[in-house]
């Protein structure tokens, strides 16, 4: 009796086995040659750059020099970096504070029934596929002591405002964020234009029977149910600030005077011009580190308005 | 349905090694012990500059080159000084790079020198034992470094002098300005008639570099090298008030508006060459363009079509600090060409470089461009065959090379790259009103303390 129960469990639970075989098949053979690039390319790299953050090293000599911590540690004394984080924080904000409003905007007006909407899309959306190396001689064309922007101030009789935009430590950096909101403008607007088309129509026919304008509507039943779109491009912006380079390499180097750097920049600038490849490792995994907590941050506050 | 995750599992494995294998072959780089695949007449040359600026330029050297040598090839690539570290770095760490280099004196022999071959053999082969007294002394000692010769210098450059647009002054009856104040003079005609007054790149420290050094030298002479050997420290009350007459240049209506976010090239260069400004901070490099050639390719290239050229001047740079001194010119071999030693055609490299440095003919055809000094004394461009835009250019032109024959104070050798950052920031700080003179040249001197100079 014993032997024959147990003899039945044992096939029982070998007939559960292969069944669970038959159904979920192992799969680390089918995600090894992924793992190994994943693994190889990035995080081999990810730790690659925390060894080299531990050396005082140019990146070509042989025998780098082990210091341990003492670059973060200089890090923390360092101006420069301070500023960039400062620059990326003023430049996060204003960027993503307008580009969300105008990128609602354009999302709300276009899904009213506006002729020519195809064209305001196209128009709206054009400088986010134009790369940042094609326009920024434009742009710097643009703000050049006698370019286009004060010719049509002195031209409208605002000579008075006319100034060398990108020669001065505090319109450099509005002027970078005025082409950053103009480039990523469309991408906002297309998000919040997709999230519209999935709002159900009935909540917004009912919030009209129970005599809801237009503002009502849109800041009660339309930017509410728009939230994971603003919590996604949130992240994206944050991340995007911290990653910001070609803007301010290609238009004012960083300058003039430190007041366009940004971590991005930053590290470039320490680890190619001036060859301190470990100080630039080290700005690295501080910026990886940053946009990690940054990103867990802003994913945890998202989900918590939705729990509520 | 065995055989498959059988095969699977074989295959997997297969993948993570050939991965693995080529992960690790990668990170093992390149192959430093590469055969030579050139003789000293035949094969292919990669050349990677900053310069000649200008292709047409390296070019004619190669047409030169190739008359005597015609079975090697030699492909210039030109690189723009600012992207020339980020590009060349990994370009000879890979062993995928030039065979024949631009090197200049300072931070990127510093940076370089461990890429490059030891030429002495080369050089002594060249021009025999005693080539050092055949060769200008300012390019053996800033190419040299640990013991070997990095690279050949092909020519000099000094700077220290400004650049006038003839066309500019003559129409308003000005005469160069030989002090702080009748520059001031210059600035307030020319801004009357509309016409921008001095242009500089103030966003770039080596043309910052030059301004300070010729001001420092107004004030005291000799002293900006003392303060770049640590003789002297940066926070000496002459190297104050070298700070302090630079910011008189901003404020004082002679630096063009928003020059601190300006390139020297291309902003302020074209500027220059379109005639937006009358006056412009180069060094001898800028000699080329008093010839109708290498001008009419500028207005080109800056953009200006059908533009008529001008001739252009050199004049001796201000007395600023007023103090009686005639500030004195100072230079570096321009560049000097190294030869990679993960170079497959090192053969043929050596030609090159050799026929560049040191023939007669490759001396000449540098010396005509009048881009850079020969670096052979005895070498002189010939004026026959040079046409200039303007004929009055040729007395001063004849003058300051003349004068650069013997300059020794060097422009740039001195300086490491962490020093000539500092200067860039004490620049802009002092120029935007960020930093006092003296603020700024405490930091100055912490950050070449932090960089390893040593102070007396």
């Amino acid at each position: 009796m014993t032997a024959t129960t147990t003899r039945a469990r044992v096939e029982r639970r070998a007939v559960v086995q292969g069944s669970g075989r038959r159904r979920r098949p192992p799969g680390l053979p089918w995600i090894l040659p992924a793992l190994v690039l994943s693994v190889g390319l990035i995080y081999y790299g990810i730790g690659y750059t925390g060894y080299i953050s531990t050396l005082n090293w140019d990146g070509i000599s042989p025998g780098p020099e082990h210091v341990g911590a003492h670059n973060y540690t200089r890090i923390l004394h360092d101006p420069v970096f301070w500023a960039a984080v400062r620059h990326t924080v003023v430049f996060y904000v204003v960027t993503f504070v307008i580009q969300t409003i105008l990128g609602l905007t354009f999302a709300v007006v276009l899904h009213t029934r506006l002729r020519l909407a195809a064209i305001y899309k196209v128009i709206v959306f054009v400088p986010v596929v134009l790369a940042p190396a094609i326009m920024a001689p434009v742009f710097r064309h643009m703000f050049a002591p006698d370019g286009e922007l004060n010719a049509v101030l002195r031209h409208v009789g605002l000579g008075g405002l006319a100034q060398p935009w990108l020669g001065q430590t505090n319109t450099a950096l509005p002027v970078l964020m005025f082409i950053t909101i103009w480039e990523w403008t469309g991408v906002t607007f297309v998000l919040y234009y997709a999230a519209m088309t999935q709002i159900d129509p009935s909540v917004l026919e009912a919030a009209r029977m129970d005599g809801a304008g237009n503002l009502r509507t849109l800041v009660s039943i339309v930017w509410p149910e728009l939230r994971g779109t603003t919590v996604a491009l949130a992240m994206l912006g944050a991340i995007g600030a911290l990653k910001t380079f070609d803007v301010p390499y290609l238009v004012t180097i960083g300058g003039p005077n430190y007041a366009t750097e940004f971590l991005g920049t930053y590290i470039y600038r320490m680890t190619i011009p001036l060859s301190h490849v470990g100080y630039g490792a080290a700005l690295s995994i501080i910026l990886l580190v940053v946009a990690l907590i940054m990103a867990l941050a802003l994913q945890f506050a998202g989900r918590e308005r939705e729990g509520r | 349905m065995r055989l498959l995750p059988t095969r699977l599992r074989s295959l997997s494995v297969l993948a993570t090694a050939t991965l693995a294998a080529a992960g690790l072959s990668a990170c093992g780089g390149g192959d430093s012990g590469s055969s030579d695949a050139s003789t000293a007449t035949s094969g292919t040359v990669n050349w990677w500059g900053w310069t000649p600026t200008d292709t047409a330029t390296a070019n004619g050297y190669i047409a030169a080159f190739n008359k005597q040598y015609p079975n090697i090839k030699v492909n210039y690539k030109l690189v723009n000084i600012s992207d020339w570290v980020a590009a060349l770095r990994p370009a000879l760490a890979s062993g995928k790079g030039p065979d024949v280099f631009d090197v200049q004196p300072g931070a990127y022999v510093t940076q370089f020198k461990s890429f490059a071959e030891d030429q002495t053999a080369l050089a002594e082969q060249a021009l025999g034992a005693d080539w050092k007294n055949k060769v200008a002394p300012i390019g053996i000692s800033g190419l040299s470094a640990d013991g070997k010769l990095t690279a050949m210098s092909v020519g000099s450059v000094y700077a220290g002098m400004l650049w006038i647009n003839g066309n500019i002054f003559g129409k308003y009856g000005l005469k160069p300005p030989t002090n702080l104040s009748e520059w001031q003079h210059v600035c307030q005609v020319l801004k009357q008639n509309k016409v921008g007054c001095f242009v500089q790149g103030a966003a770039q420290e080596g043309f910052d570099q030059d301004t300070l050094q010729s001001i420092a030298n107004s004030v005291q002479p000799g002293l900006w090298t003392k303060v770049s050997t640590g003789d002297a420290k940066w926070t000496d009350p002459g190297i104050v008030k070298t700070f302090e007459i630079w910011k008189q240049l901003f404020d004082g209506g002679i630096m063009q508006e928003g020059a601190v976010g300006y390139q020297q090239y291309p902003d302020a260069n074209n500027d220059f060459l379109t005639g937006k400004y009358g006056m412009v901070m180069m060094g001898t490099w800028y000699t080329q363009y008093a010839t109708t050639k290498a001008m009419t390719a500028a207005l080109s290239a800056a953009g200006v079509s059908g533009a008529k050229p001008f001739p252009i001047l050199p004049i001796t740079f201000p007395d600023v600090a007023g103090a009686g001194n005639t500030s004195e010119m100072y230079g570096d071999a321009d560049f000097g060409l190294s030869i990679s030693t993960k170079s497959g055609s090192k053969a043929a490299a050596e030609t090159f470089v050799k026929w560049m440095a040191t023939s007669a003919e490759g001396q000449q055809a540098i010396a005509d461009q009048l881009n850079d000094l020969p670096a052979v004394k005895g070498v002189s461009p010939d004026f026959n065959q040079i046409q200039l835009v303007d004929p009055v250019t040729l007395g001063p032109v004849q003058d300051l090379i003349t004068k650069a024959g013997s300059i020794t104070e060097p422009r740039e050798s001195l300086l490491s790259s962490d020093v000539q950052n500092a200067i860039l920031a004490a620049a802009t700080s002092v120029a935007t009103g960020k930093a006092t003179p003296q603020d700024a040249t405490a930091t100055l001197q912490q950050a070449a303390e932090a960089a390893g100079v040593t102070f007396k």
